[in-house]
This record gives structure tokens, C-alpha cells and sequence, in this order.
């Protein structure tokens, strides 16, 4: 029997996988947190089938993630020390030769279950739901084709998530990857009328090929090193020839690390974040905010026993996660648009994470990844509402006061919160994950990162200044602001989605032109947002304060374990090998160096080595960061509320010297980085390609390509004679090819014989 | 001694289609409108519950009463049959009788009973596909024939009347009188084995030609036996050099019958080839060459392998070059599927090491790939007349969005784009042969996979990327559901089936469980 039982069975298997007998019932169903975004991406699918015009597909998609939350909260109850797999089906599973190591490729469908997997997927469903429900008011101009396509990519998004951070194997996480930069681009170039949103969802894809290719590489010289691609039985290769010479293992994390660099926009592919803010806001903060550029810091924490053996990667890891935070912060200061001040924000510290994993604090980097989700959302959020309110306006010159407009002061209070929170403020959660980074930079025992810890703290004053130049512009100050010229968002009118659906029905045509002559004659009234945008809001502010907690606790009570280091400590991620297999602690001498360094109750013994100014790295970071981020909201106090005009002063007078216009112009024109692509890599490749395609057409279409291509065809027509169609040319032909076959057989080989 | 009762239950399969098959010829004859509509539905009915009954009486001890060469091939094969039998009734469904029956319903035409040939169509179908399965389950050369005979006899038939017209009518005595000229080949192949081994049951002649090939190796006429029986057959699998008719007869058939015709035959010619090639065996020959020394070698005796290589590589190269040149549809897929045919004989040469099983994965890929793009085809008319050029086809994808996706996915299916079903079933093929050690076959399968490109392409470029024209602009789509149907299940399972890969391969490979090799056989033979 086959195809439809097997089919049947499968499917059921999807939701509950096979276990040992002593495995927590709760891991059985571990792939409903697939198995749901699936679900609801396919209903969605359906909904647009049936041109469904309600919020028919927010809800399927918010109880889905909801479901997929929950399930990943009691996998939270459940999962030990030790990683559990789980298989939901077989996929592939072949050997040749004798079936040892190396004769065998397996990549089945199947999870990777340790703290590591439970606490990314926590906050990526936890998040996912909340901006799913923010984004079921925020997009609700589009009801109808645009609504389903938006929620059907959410649920495709949260489905390749789901893979890439609990599949079992390389290739699930390959998958999983390629899916999350499917939807990222689907959903950039959600406005896909507007020139710049497709632009931006190629640029992104692009530049994301380049990082892809050194993961799809890094995959293929895993099996070839270690014969295997599943996890499990990669750290039992490790562990028994930790490290090779060989140049293909020593390749695979460097190439690893282009495929992380990729993903999570860092020097020198992190050009397509900042577009990539042409998509929703709600997709800016879920995708390119809180989860999928965190997937590169992922990589980096999973595959982390493959770069413990190898300090150059590790090194490089951390000079391009320092270099990205600081030219990333540079940008940042010179932006007028607030999408893009935190999209530079968030590459910033998307550097400080890769800086942490540098240093070898994937504990530092992951409870950045964590502190960091939370706010940055919240930013995203709250710069979605004022979007969503002021018909498309971000241009921080043109906003002032919104604290004082009716309907606003939640969502600026809940902003400037999130900048306190993003400029690492004194006893904030993203203090002491950036402390965290720090310390870890300064003691580090590869000398060549240390530098990297005062580069990490000229950041931190940078970001705290950039943060304050947008809060105090927007948020603070007297009230004064012009609407955008988009209108989508306003749901007021009630009307359709005239600018930017290409089926804008007739009377969506009408309401735009209305809506323009409104703008005009000054009758603009902002509306503030109502429920469905405020509960995430203030839902994911509380996340942001409660990300302190297991600090607030180890402060409190110095024996109290750190909940996010138990969480990274008990999985591949720290030791080398799956925690609880506790065995492998002696072999790995830089494992538990490193190990030692993240944690708190050995850091006292360890910092005595690391004297920063006289102090204790752990204090002395403390102290400065502390200084270093008063100090950057200080002077943007006074440049952007005290005196607004001496900012313009400010850059008149450095734009007025030769020796110092440099500063502002490159900051304002990102260092002109993109320029630099296209004349570096861009013409030449055009070039090539001109010159190419003038060959191809001169000489291969014509010569070659055409050639071969009539080869068949003339040969075909050698034999056309033969397809006459009559029948008795057939059956001549037909016994004739038997009788030569025949005679050809007896003349070869029966001859001599009996 | 064979027990005759567990025989029959093991046919239980078997008696079930031919049982609807006779239910389905009276019923077509009603004069109830209501009643002739309930025929597809009898035969859905019926391959479905051959399928139940197949997993209910296959069981180990019948089996091993029936003595047959290959246990267990019945018991993929025949389900693998009666799913795809399950498609190829939904493609017939929506045009046999068509015009007749919209005829009958506005009155302009009285119903005759003379007239209506949804009974016998369906009827001959359903016999069709039971003399397949009985090729199956055929424990010696004479029910191995009349096996054959119940495949092919059915579709002659079934040519000529389910439309009426000159060139079904001409296509169906080609395709008869060639067919017979090919039985004739494949009888005399037999009549040699049993004049070298004298005894017609597979078992008893694989044990007497153990015996020879541990000798001097085999019988001249043994080997020309095969040879002469593998020629013969390689008319059902439309093979060079049986293949001339395949273009002329797909092309005057009647749509759903050009369906038929690529799958049904196909998989009862290998399921006949391998049952004869089993009796030979592929584990290990010797020859006495010119000078009378004995060279011993692996595989197939040398000179039956010399032929299937031979015969594999020209199909593949004459199938696929001579799709290049087609503009009418039927033909380009005749042409297609004379190439598959080459793909899959790799699979035979290689043998019960992974190569049939390789095989018959491919044989599943293919059937879902057939339903797939005759049920697009089915689904659309032109005048109401079939669709059956590329230029009708242009633009499709802008009249019927849904239909060209699916031809889309079908196309590249069988051409081999990753990770549709048919590529994978592919890629299995080709490690299978440089397993088996027939790198250069692979060689030769990879090449044609490109030349094939050309053709496949052209549905794609076709529905997808030309604009309408004048002729496609009259391409409609016609009022029943069967077909498109039909090719929305088999496309998704395209899509949906690599999931299910490994599962799929284990279970193809259960065909040749059971299976005792002639060297394995020679092997317990000198133990004893």
C-alpha cells in the first residue's frame, strides 16, 4: 500500500511525533508550533481563494501564533538539560556503500528541542502574536486582497521560523532560512506599485544570496567534514575530532559566519536593512527588528562548538560586529526618517550581539537578542502608530510634541520608554545585556578583542545620542506637525486602498483626491490608535521591563541563577556539546575558559586579571557605560529640546569648514556605502554582464547555441522518413529492427558458442 | 502442491474490477441519464476497493502458495495501478460520450442504445487495468501472456470507439496490427525459453537455467529466447525498436485513451520484462567465449544486457529528439513518453539491487505526471473540439490561471526541475545506475534529461510566459469537474510527494522482496 495512508499517517505526524516511552507528553505535540503558522498560512491561501474581504485572516493567523506560543510555554515547563529530537516524519534517509559515517545522507523532518531552541521560539511566537494582532488594526485599510496576502506571509514567516530555530538538522535550518527571506521579501515589497518597496525586496533578496550561498556552502562542507548534518550526531563528530587542520572544517565557520552576516545585516551586507524598512511597520518590527535578523545570531550560538576551535572566526566575528555597531551608529545620527533611524539602530545592535559571540559570550549575546526584541518592537510599534496616525509622516523635522496631542501620550510614553531602554540606561534591561557584551570584550582571552570593548562603549554614548535626537524631536517640545502625503492607515474614511492597490476601485480613486484637498487647506486631525494597537503596545512594554528581570534577580540575591544563562548554558550553544553531558567539560579548555568568563559567581575571580582604569571590568563597564549614555542623552537634550537651533548651528558651522564637512555629509549620506557597492561591484558586474551578453548573442546564440539547438531537430529529421504513417512501413521497420538485433546478438556473441 | 483456493483469493483484486467492469457495461446501457452518470463512480468504487482488497488478501502464506518469481511486486504495483487507475478514469470522465450525452439532454438526439459507448469504454478500461494487475501475479509464461493479451486487446478497442472519426478509426488498426506483429515477437521469445528449459512455470525455469549458467553458461536459445521476449515487449513500453506506432496512435486516440496509453501498458510490459529477466537473473553469468575459455561476469547474461543498453540509450535519444520537432501535443507527449520508457529501462538493467524499485518509484512519478497534464488537457476545449497544438495552448495562464500553474508544475515534473516529484524520482534513477555500475547509462539518462528540456519548456513557455492569440482566445474549459480534478490532485501530489520520499522509496523497493536471484538460487543449490 501506498501514497494515501502513508499520506494520512504522515500528516497526523506532523502534530505528534513518536518518543521514548520516559519523554514529557508535552514534547509530543512540540510540532504544533509548526504545524499551526502552516495551517493558518494555507487557510489564508484559501481566504484569498475566496476573496474573502474581512478580518478573517488576522484572526486565523493571531490563534495560530497564539496556539504555536503556547505550545512553545509548555515545552518551556517541560524540556530538561538534555536536547531532546523529535521526529515528525522521515524525509530523507539514504546510504550507499556499507552505511558507516560518510556513506549516508539523513536530513529528517525532525526538532531540535533544548533550552536554546525553547527560549528563541518563545519570544519569536510570544512577539509574532502581539504584532499579528497590532498589525490586524494597522493594516485594516486594506481588508480584502492585501490583508490576506499580508497575514498569509506573516504565517508563512512564523512557519520558516519555527524551522529554522527547532528543525533538527542543517538542511530544516537551510529551509527555514530560505523561507524567512521568502516572506521578508514578499513582505517589503508588500506596496509592490511603489518603485522603492520592489527595489528594497530585491535588494534585500540579493544581498541576501550572497550571505545564502556561504551557508548552502558551509553545509556541504559539514557533511564532507563530519558526515552528518543533523545536530546530534555533529556534536558527537565534534566532540571526537575537535579540531581538524583540514581547510575545509576550518572553512565552515567562516563561511557560516557570511551566512549569518547576511541574515543579520552586518559588514558588509547589512545595506538591505535600512530599505527593507519600505514594507509595513509591523513587519519592520517582527521581521527586520525582533526575529529573523536575530536568526544570523542564532547560527552563530547553534553551530557554536564549530567556532570554539577556531579564534580567528571568533576574532573576525567580533571586529565586524564592533566595526557594524559603530558605522551603523554614525548613520543613525545624521537620519531624519525614524523607520530608518532604528533600522540603523537595530544593525547597531545586531553588531553589539555578533560582538558578544565574538567574545564568546553567547550568553551576553543571546540576552541582547532578547532585551533587544522587546524594545525594538515596541520602537517599531510606536513609530508604526505615528505613521499610522499622520498619514505616513517620519521625518523627525516635521513631528514635535506628540506627547501633548490627544490620543497620543500612550504611544509617546511607551516610545520614550523604548529609547530609554534602546540608549542602555542605568538598571534598564538592555544595560545589563550590553554589560553583559562588555565585560566580555574587556576579558576576553584573545587580545586582539579588547579594543573592541572601548569601540563598544563609544557606541553606547552614540546610541544614546541618536535615541534622544528622535524622543526628544517627536515626543517632547512644542506641539507642531504636518501630516504625510500617503493616506493608507486611515481608516477613519473608511475607504479603499486608493495609492498603493493596483484594483483601487473607482471610488477609492474619489477618496484620494478628497483626502489630498484635506491635507491641503490644513484640516489634518491625527487619530490616535485604538485597542487592537494599544494592548501589544503596552503587552510588549511590560515585555520590555520584565526582560530585566533575571538580572533585577541575580542583583538581588547573588546565588539566584540568571534564567536566560540557564536557558543558553543547557545547549550546544556554550559547551561544545549538549549540556548535561557533562563528560566533555575537561576536553574543551577554551569552552570552559569561556564558559567561566559569563559567569557571574566565577566573574569576580576572573576580572581581577582584567583591570579596566584601575577597576574591575565589571564595574568600570558598569560605571562607563552608565557615563557614557548620560553623557549622549545630555547633549541631545540640549541640541534637540533645550536649544533646538544650535543643532542647525551645529552643522552649519561643521559644513562651513572644509576639515570638518566630511563628518556630515558622510553620516548623512551612510558613508556612501550604497555608492560605493554600485561602483565597486555593481558597474563592473554590469559591464561584464554587457560584455558577456554581446558574446552570447554574437557568437554562442547564433554560432553555438542555435547549432546544437538544430542538432536534434536535424537528426530528428533523419529519421522522419521512417514516421510515414503507414503501417506497413512500420511493421517492416519494426521487424526489421528485431531481425538486426537478432543478427547482431548471434554474430557477437553466439558465434563459437553450442 | 498449489493450493487453487488461495490462488483465487489472492486474485480477489482482480475478480472485484472485472465483476464492476461487467456491472459498468450494463449500466452504460441505461436509459436513465441518471444511471449512465453513476459509471465513472462504479469504477472509482471499484479500483478503490481493489485496493482494499488487495491489503486484505495479501497476505505471507498466500504468497508463498501462489509460487511466484516476485512475491511481493503484486502488492505495490497493484495498488500503484488502481491509484493511477483512479486518475485516468477522471480524466476519461468529463469527454467519453460527451457530445453525445449534451445531445441526448437538449433533446436533439433520441437515446440509443446502440449509439452511447460509455459502458464499453469504461468497461474496457477496467479490463485493461485488470489484466496489468494480473501480469502481476503471474506464476508462469502462459498466464503471463494472456495477461498481456488482456491489456493490450481492450485498448485496441478502446482507440476505436470512444470517438468516432477517421483517424481514431485508422489509429486504432495500426495500433492492432502492430501490436499483433509484437505479440508475435514476444510468443516466439517464449516458445524459445520453453524449447531451452522445458517447463513454462518461472520458478522451475529459473532453477533450470541456474543449472546452465553454473555450467557452460546459458543456452543459445535461452538467450535468444529473452532477447526475442524482452524485443516483443518492448512494444507495450513504446521502446526502440517497437516505438513507430506510439506518435501515430497517441495523436489519432481520443485524448483520455492517449492517457491510457501512456500508463497502462507501460507498467504491464516492465512488470512483464522484469518477471522474465527474473527467471535469467542478475546476479552473475558466465560465457564460453571463441577460444572456449569461461568468463564469468555480473548482471544480466552480457548479450541481454548488450540489448537493454542498447535499447534504453536509443529510446532515450530517439524519444527525446524526436519530441523536438512536434507542434502537436499528443505527439510531443508520445515522444515523452517513449523517452520515460528509456529512463525507466535503466532501472531494469540494473536490476533487484535498488534498480526496480528505482524503477517503479519512477513508474509512480510518471502516472501522477500523466494525470497531471492529460487532465489539464482534458479539461479544456477549442470548438469543442480537443485542445492539441502549442498555439492553443498560449496564454493560458490569463483564461485559466489554475490549469496553467498545474501544466507549469507537470511540465517541469517531468522534465526534472527539483524538488518537484518527478525530478527526485529522477535523481533516484540516476544513483541507482551509477550504484549498479551504469555510470555511462547515467550519463546518457542526464543528457536526454537536458534535450528534453526543449519540448517540456514549450508547455511552460506556452501557457505561461506567450500571450493569447486569436486560436487560444476560443480555448475554453469544459463543464465537468473530472478532470480538473484530477489534475489538481495530481499536481499538488507533484508538490506534496517529496515529503513523503524516503517512505515512497522503501516502498518501492518492497517490490523485489522475496525475490531469489538465479546466482542465489545457484548458490543453495550447490549447498545442498
Amino acid at each position: 500500500m501506498i501514497a494515501a495512508p502513508a499520506m494520512l499517517s504522515s500528516v497526523l505526524a506532523l502534530a505528534q511525533g513518536p518518543l521514548d516511552a520516559q519523554a514529557a507528553p508535552e514534547l509530543r505535540w512540540a510540532g504544533l508550533a509548526l504545524l499551526l503558522p502552516l495551517v493558518s498560512g494555507v487557510l489564508c491561501l484559501l481566504c484569498g481563494w475566496l476573496k474573502v474581504r474581512s478580518k478573517l485572516p488576522a484572526a486565523l493567523t493571531i490563534a495560530a501564533l497564539g496556539g504555536a506560543f503556547a505550545t512553545i510555554l509548555r515545552l518551556q515547563g517541560v524540556v530538561g538539560e538534555t536536547p531532546v529530537v523529535i521526529n515528525l516524519f522521515d524525509w530523507i534517509s539514504w546510504t550507499w556503500g556499507d552505511g558507516s559515517r560518510f556513506h549516508g545522507f539523513t536530513a529528517n523532518v525532525d526538532l531540535y528541542v533544548d533550552r536554546l531552541t525553547v527560549f528563541w521560539m518563545l519570544f519569536v511566537t510570544g512577539l509574532g502574536t502581539l504584532i499579528a494582532l497590532y498589525a490586524s488594526e494597522y493594516m485594516e485599510s486594506d481588508v480584502g486582497k492585501g490583508y490576506t496576502r499580508f497575514f498569509g506571509a506573516v504565517s508563512i514567516f512564523l512557519f520558516a521560523m519555527g524551522c529554522l530555530v527547532m528543525g533538527g538538522n542543517l538542511v530544516m535550518l537551510y529551509l527555514g532560512w530560505e523561507g524567512v527571506g521568502l516572506a521578508s521579501y514578499l513582505l517589503i515589497g508588500y506596496y509592490f506599485t511603489k518603485p522603492e518597496a520592489v527595489a528594497a525586496a530585491k535588494k534585500a533578496f540579493i544581498v541576501n544570496r550572497i550571505g545564502d550561498l556561504g551557508l548552502a556552502l558551509a553545509l556541504f562542507l559539514t557533511w564532507q567534514c563530519y558526515g552528518t548534518v543533523e545536530y546530534a550526531a555533529l556534536w558527537k563528530a565534534i566532540e571526537a575530532a575537535p579540531a581538524s587542520s583540514e581547510w575545509t572544517a576550518q572553512a565552515i565557520p567562516w563561511l557560516l559566519m557570511l551566512g549569518a552576516f547576511g541574515k543579520s545585516a552586518q559588514l558588509p551586507l547589512y545595506v538591505w536593512l535600512p530599505d527593507a524598512m519600505e514594507g509595513p511597520t509591523p513587519v519592520s518590527a517582527l521581521i527586520h527588528a525582533a526575529t529573523m535578523v536575530t536568526a544570523g545570531v542564532y547560527l552563530i550560538a547553534r553551530m557554536f562548538p564549530l567556532f570554539i576551535v577556531n579564534p580567528d572566526a571568533l576574532a573576525a566575528v567580533a571586529w565586524v560586529g564592533g566595526l557594524t555597531a559603530l558605522l551603523a551608529a554614525t548613520i543613525g545620527m545624521a537620519q531624519y526618517d525614524m523607520k530608518r533611524i532604528w533600522a540603523y539602530s537595530t544593525i547597531s545592535q545586531l553588531g553589539y550581539m555578533f560582538l558578544g559571540l565574538g567574545v564568546g559570550t553567547t550568553f551576553g549575546a543571546s540576552y541582547h537578542v532578547f532585551t533587544h526584541a522587546f524594545f525594538k518592537a515596541l520602537l517599531f510599534l510606536t513609530a508604526g502608530a505615528v505613521m499610522h496616525g499622520f498619514a505616513g509622516q517620519l521625518d523627525i523635522r516635521k513631528l514635535s510634541g506628540l506627547l501633548k496631542v490627544p490620543g497620543f501620550r500612550l504611544v509617546s510614553l511607551l516610545a520614550v520608554l523604548g529609547c530609554f531602554w534602546l540608549a542602555a540606561f542605568p538598571f534598564t534591561a538592555a544595560f545589563f545585556s550590553k554589560d553583559e557584551i562588555l565585560v566580555s570584550a574587556f576579558t576576553a582571552k584573545d587580545e586582539r578583542v579588547h579594543v573592541l570593548g572601548w569601540i563598544g562603549l563609544v557606541v553606547a554614548a552614540l546610541t544614546a545620542y541618536y535615541t534622544f535626537r528622535v524622543g526628544f524631536r517627536v515626543f517632547f517640545g512644542p506641539v507642531k506637525y504636518e501630516p504625510g502625503d500617503e493616506h493608507h492607515g486611515h481608516d477613519d474614511h473608511d475607504h479603499a486602498h486608493g495609492g498603493h492597490d493596483a484594483n483601487a476601485s473607482h471610488g477609492g480613486h474619489a477618496q484620494h483626491g478628497q483626502h489630498a484637498q484635506h491635507g491641503h487647506h490644513g484640516e489634518f486631525h491625527p487619530h490616535g490608535p485604538r485597542w487592537a494597537i494599544r494592548v501589544p503596545l503596552v503587552l510588549i512594554a511590560v515585555g520590555a521591563i520584565l526582560a530585566g528581570w533575571p538580572s533585577y534577580r541575580t542583583m538581588l540575591d547573588h546565588d539566584a541563577p540568571n534564567w536566560v544563562k540557564t536557558q543558553v548554558a543547557q545547549s550546544s550553544a556554550y559547551q561544545g556539546a549538549p549540556a548535561g553531558d557533562h563528560a566533555t567539560h575537561g576536553g574543551h579548555d577554551a569552552v570552559s575558559h569561556d564558559a567561566a568568563h559569563a559567569d557571574h559567581a566565577d566573574d569576580a575571580h576572573a576580572d581581577h586579571e582584567h583591570l579596566v582604569l584601575g577597576m574591575d571590568a565589571h564595574t568600570a563597564v558598569g560605571r562607563l557605560g552608565s557615563l557614557a549614555c548620560i553623557a549622549g542623552i545630555l547633549v541631545s537634550l540640549y541640541l534637540h529640546l533645550i536649544n533646538r537651533g544650535a543643532a542647525d548651528a551645529l552643522r552649519r558651522a561643521l559644513m562651513g569648514s572644509i576639515a570638518t564637512r566630511w563628518i556630515v555629509v558622510g553620516a548623512e549620506r551612510k558613508w556612501m556605502v550604497d555608492e560605493f557597492y554600485d561602483w565597486v561591484i555593481r558597474l563592473p558586474l554590469r559591464l561584464v554582464a554587457n560584455i558577456l551578453s554581446a558574446i552570447d548573442e554574437l557568437l554562442l546564440d547564433a554560432g553555438i547555441v542555435n547549432g546544437l539547438g538544430a542538432l536534434p531537430a536535424a537528426v530528428g529529421r533523419i529519421f522522419r522518413p521512417l514516421y510515414g504513417g503507414v503501417v506497413q512501413g512500420y511493421a517492416v521497420t519494426m521487424a526489421g529492427g528485431v531481425a538486426l538485433v537478432a543478427a547482431w546478438v548471434i554474430w557477437i556473441w553466439l558465434r563459437g558458442a553450442n | 502442491m498449489v493450493d487453487m483456493s488461495q490462488t483465487v483469493a489472492l486474485l480477489a483484486p482482480e475478480i472485484v474490477l472485472f465483476v464492476a467492469s461487467m456491472l459498468v457495461a450494463v449500466l452504460g446501457l441505461s436509459r436513465s441519464t441518471g444511471i449512465r452518470s453513476l459509471v465513472p463512480w462504479v469504477c472509482v468504487a471499484a479500483l478503490v476497493g481493489s485496493i482494499l482488497a488487495l491489503d486484505a488478501v495479501w497476505t505471507p502464506e498466500r504468497i508463498q502458495g501462489a509460487r511466484l518469481l516476485f512475491p511481493m511486486l503484486g502488492k505495490y504495483g497493484k495498488a500503484l495501478i488502481a491509484l493511477i487507475g483512479i486518475g485516468l478514469v477522471a480524466v476519461s470522465a468529463g469527454s467519453i460520450d460527451r457530445r453525445y450525452e449534451e445531445a441526448v439532454a437538449r433533446g436533439r438526439a433520441s437515446f440509443d442504445a446502440l449509439r452511447v459507448v460509455r459502458g464499453e469504454y469504461y468497461a474496457f478500461l477496467l479490463l485493461s487495468l485488470t489484466g496489468a494487475m494480473l501480469v502481476m501475479s503471474a506464476p508462469d509464461l502462459i498466464w503471463l501472456f494472456l495477461g498481456l493479451e488482456l491489456v493490450s486487446l481492450p485498448t485496441y478497442i478502446m482507440v476505436a470507439v470512444a470517438r468516432t472519426g477517421r483517424r481514431s478509426m485508422e489509429a486504432a488498426m495500426k495500433y492492432f496490427f502492430l501490436g499483433a506483429l509484437a505479440t508475435a515477437v514476444t510468443l516466439y521469445g517464449f516458445a524459445m525459453l520453453y524449447g531451452a528449459t522445458g517447463t513454462m512455470q518461472l520458478i522451475a525455469m529459473r532453477d533450470v537455467l541456474a543449472e546452465q549458467a553454473a555450467g557452460p553458461g546459458l543456452s543459445t536459445t535461452a538467450l535468444l529466447g529473452t532477447i526475442l521476449t524482452v524485443l516483443g515487449l518492448c512494444f507495450k513500453l513504446a521502446a526502440v525498436p517497437m516505438h513507430f506506432y506510439a506518435p501515430d496512435v497517441y495523436e489519432g486516440a481520443p485524448l483520455p485513451v492517449t492517457a491510457f496509453l501512456s500508463f497502462t501498458p507501460k507498467i504491464a510490459g516492465f512488470s512483464a520484462l522484469i518477471t522474465v529477466l527474473g527467471a535469467v537473473g542478475w546476479s552473475g553469468h558466465a560465457m564460453v567465449d571463441h577460444d572456449g575459455v569461461r568468463i564469468a561476469y555480473e548482471g544480466l547474461p552480457q548479450p541481454v544486457t548488450a540489448v537493454l543498453w542498447m535499447v534504453a540509450a536509443l529510446t532515450m535519444v530517439l524519444g527525446n529528439i524526436g519530441g523536438i520537432l512536434q507542434t502537436s501535443l499528443k505527439r510531443t507527449l508520445a515522444y515523452s513518453s517513449i523517452a520515460n520508457s528509456g529512463y525507466m529501462l535503466v532501472g531494469v538493467i540494473v536490476g533487484p539491487k535498488g534498480g526496480i524499485g528505482a524503477m517503479y518509484l519512477f513508474m509512480l512519478g510518471y502516472g501522477v505526471m500523466t494525470i497531471a497534464t492529460f487532465g489539464v488537457l482534458a479539461a479544456l476545449e477549442r470548438k469543442g473540439e480537443e485542445v492539441d497544438s502549442f498555439e492553443s495552448l498560449a496564454g493560458l495562464r490569463a483564461a485559466h490561471p489554475g490549469l496553467a500553474f498545474l501544466l507549469t508544475v507537470s511540465a517541469l515534473s517531468l522534465l526534472g526541475v527539483p524538488p518537484l516529484f518527478g525530478a527526485l524520482a529522477k535523481i533516484v534513477l540516476v544513483f541507482v545506475a551509477f550504484e549498479g555500475g551504469q555510470a555511462s547509462l547515467a550519463a546518457v539518462l542526464l543528457l536526454n534529461t537536458a534535450i528534453g528540456a526543449v519540448y517540456y519548456l514549450r508547455f511552460v513557455g506556452a501557457a505561461v510566459v506567450n500571450p493569447q492569440n486569436a486560436k487560444s482566445q476560443e480555448v475554453v474549459a469544459i463543464p465537468h469537474w473530472w478532470p480538473k480534478t484530477a489534475a489538481i490532485v495530481a499536481g499538488l501530489g507533484l508538490i506534496v510527494l517529496p515529503a513523503f520520499l524516503s517512505r515512497l522509496v522503501d516502498a518501492s523497493a518492497t517490490t523485489v522482496d522475496g525475490y531469489v536471484d538465479l546466482g542465489e538460487a545457484v548458490a543453495s543449490e550447490t549447498e545442498r
